[in-house]
């Protein structure tokens, strides 16, 4: 195997130091504006991607990030298992028995919230495929993946506002926590299908991957959620804590993730459905979770968000028409959406609004979703951009909007589930 | 006191003699009414065996009223249970024959699911049985928690429970944490303490307005699942009793994907009072 020379050596560790300590300050900055980290994270990128740094200083850019193809390479490599790993611990939040706890109305604001914005988010782009920025690909195709991208709430960013509320354990909150959950799995359900279409030329045919998505996930949520839950106390007992879980469940989420990507379904739908899993297993505890979240977060995930910045010129891509579009539907569609749901299963008009508003949060998600898509050549860059400013801008106002519509609300929902 | 009518299902077995002791002892403590109930054929043989179990163990028959009746035995059970507004009926658990562990069979399953009265489950009944001193409650946020908080100090007032244990857990502690890690160090320290102190508070809140007696309660907060940490818990303190809510309204969809409740029944961690209303 041939390895990185010298200079190749360095400069990867200068771009992960510039990446980790550019995204760390703005990070703090967006925590002192009480903004998600996200969002500096992804101005780090642009300020040390072509956007800005290549601009303004074309050299210091290419020596840093274009010079060197083997570590740009490495790079690649580390953010491939940053989005990895982000899917895993996506995974890792859903809590299946707390959906089951909620029953009914999670399910109904859940699919409420998916259907409609998966509707006007299909329909649109269908109609429209070049205002949108459809690439060299397939209309239904790109429709689909832009239903998709509509459809997904970020589940920490919502758990994040709700706690901030002061609504985590009321009945709203946890009914939101749960909606959120069964969103995410029947998006990257989706998403998984629409992938496998994507770019690599899938030898399987629509029915065939929808069957082999639906089978896998069967048999993750069944079979491994068992033998992961008869291995892990005996991991506990047995091997150093936490290390032998941390190892050891990393290990089985690069193990699951290599199985999906060689089925043709994409890697991280293995990730995601390991973690989805583990997370359900009483036996992983919460601290064990803690760990592998802040470990994950802190180091992979802004190296996730940087990247995206190196990649894409963010200036050149802004299309603000585009962007206007994206932003209505995914409102639109989210709020009517979820607020729907939430009606039906006896909400008020007022409580409905705040569960849409909830909602309605997009975050690291969609962001994923639209890079990959990129990356296969199903959206363009505009759009791409487009995406990541909705992502923000919907987690950016999801809280003050709901803390907006509870306040108006005369009579606050109930203390406790 | 608050079981007026105790029941017990009788099988004529070596555990029914212990089963049939443990509930005298409840009923002397409760000042309550028996039912026996056995489902099965109305024989002299039986009735002679029980009419000798009776006068074994000193048993007042001016107290008791037995019940023959055929038919599927859970069915049967929780239609006298019903019928006769029974308000405690007790049963034993199975044991696995290798790991020494208990839990409950179908039958007993169904009975709890369906029964309209609180059911105590006793893994070793005793012919010599013993009050419960170290009792765990479930403390977890659910709708019944008070109810089940109230009436769990109300058994351990009858009892003279040594210790109680009200258990309370943090919901989501993991992604709570990783969401609200964006503080210092002091800050989210404090925010660590902050969640462990709402669910102190939230039982605080609940046994303010109940006597207590001169019980010696502990609120105990831990994270994760709750059925699971409870189990966790009371095993590790070697409870001698368990008491937690019933769920009511099991649907379909329920049966389909098992409740935390079901971690339990599927392996005992030490006898159980499941609480109704």
């Amino acid at each position: 195997m041939e390895g990185l020379s010298h200079n190749e050596v360095i400069n990867l560790l200068l771009q992960l130091a510039a990446m980790l300590i550019l995204a760390r300050l703005l990070a703090e900055g967006a925590r002192k504006l009480k903004q998600p980290a996200v969002v500096g994270e992804l101005m780090a990128g642009i300020l040390l991607g072509p956007t800005i740094l290549g601009g303004l200083f074309p050299d210091l850019f290419q020596s840093l990030f274009m010079d060197n193809p083997s570590s740009a390479m490495a790079l690649d490599g580390f953010v491939q298992i940053a989005v990895i790993l982000l899917l895993f611990i996506a995974g890792l939040e859903v809590e299946l028995h707390l959906v089951w706890s909620q029953g009914k109305a999670a399910i109904s604001i859940s699919l409420m919230g998916l259907v409609v914005p998966f509707a006007l988010g299909f329909l649109f782009p269908y109609t429209f495929p070049d205002f949108f920025g459809l690439a060299d690909g397939n209309r239904l195709l790109f429709s689909l993946f832009m239903g998709t991208a509509m459809s997904i709430t970020a589940l920490p960013v919502v758990v994040r506002i709700l706690m901030d509320l002061d609504l985590f354990k009321t009945k709203m909150g946890m009914l939101i926590v749960a909606a959120a959950m069964v969103n995410d799995i029947i998006g990257w359900l989706i998403f998984s299908v629409i992938l496998s279409f994507m770019g690599k030329a899938s030898s399987l045919s629509l029915v065939q991957t929808i069957g082999l998505t639906l089978l896998f996930t069967f048999f993750m949520l069944t079979v491994v959620k068992a033998i992961v839950n008869r291995i892990l106390p005996w991991i506990n007992k047995k091997l150093a804590w936490p290390g032998g879980v941390l190892s050891l469940s990393i290990a089985l989420c690069f193990l699951a993730a290599a199985f999906t990507e060689w089925l043709g379904i994409h890697a991280i739908f293995g990730a995601f459905l390991f973690g989805v899993a583990l997370g359900d297993s009483e036996h992983m505890s919460e601290r064990a979770k803690e760990i592998v979240h802040q470990f994950i977060n802190n180091i992979f995930a802004p190296l996730f968000f940087v990247s995206i910045g190196l990649k894409i010129n963010f200036i050149a891509n802004f299309d603000i028409m585009l962007i206007l579009a994206v932003l209505v539907i995914s409102f639109a569609g989210k709020i009517i959406g979820s607020g729907l749901g939430a009606w039906r299963v006896g909400f008020d008009m007022k409580e409905s609004l705040a569960v849409g508003f909830g909602m309605n949060a997009r975050g690291a998600m969609e962001i994923i979703l639209g890079l990959i898509a990129l990356e296969n050549g199903l959206i363009d860059e505009r759009l791409f951009v487009a995406l990541v400013v909705m992502a923000i801008i919907t987690s950016m106002t999801s809280g003050p909007l709901m803390k907006w519509s509870t306040k108006k609300s005369d009579d606050l929902p109930e203390p406790s589930v | 006191m608050m079981f007026k009518k105790i029941a017990l299902a009788i099988a004529f077995s070596p555990r029914s003699e212990a089963l049939i002791c443990e509930v005298k002892r409840l009923q002397e403590l409760h000042g309550a009414t028996l039912l026996l109930i056995h489902i099965g054929k109305e024989t002299d043989e039986n009735k002679q065996k029980l009419e000798k179990l009776l006068q074994k163990y000193q048993i007042d028959k001016g107290s008791i009223e037995v019940i023959w009746d055929e038919g599927k035995p859970s069915k049967r059970i929780i239609q006298n249970c019903n019928a006769q507004k029974v308000d405690l009926l007790v049963i034993g658990a199975m044991k696995t024959e290798f790991l020494f562990t208990y839990f409950i069979g179908s039958v007993a399953r169904k009975i709890i699911r369906k029964a309209k009265c609180s059911v105590m489950v006793l893994i070793e009944p005793m012919v010599k049985p013993t009050a419960f001193h170290k009792v765990v409650i479930n403390g977890t946020q659910l709708a019944q928690t008070p109810y089940v908080i109230k009436q769990g100090i109300e058994f351990c007032k009858a009892e003279k429970a040594k210790q109680v244990f009200i258990l309370n857990e943090i919901k989501m502690y993991g992604l709570q944490m990783a969401t609200i890690g964006e503080g210092n160090e002091e800050e989210v320290s404090k925010k660590r303490k902050t969640l462990v102190n709402d669910e102190i508070h939230y039982v605080e809140n609940i046994l303010k307005d109940i006597d207590k007696g001169d019980l010696n309660i502990n609120i105990k907060v831990t994270s994760g699942r709750w059925a699971h940490e409870l189990a966790k818990f009371s095993e590790s303190i070697e409870a001698d009793m368990l008491v937690l809510g019933g769920e009511e309204n099991l649907t379909f969809f329920d049966r389909l994907f098992p409740h935390d409740m079901e971690d339990i029944l599927g392996n005992l961690p030490c006898n159980l009072l499941i609480i109704k209303k």
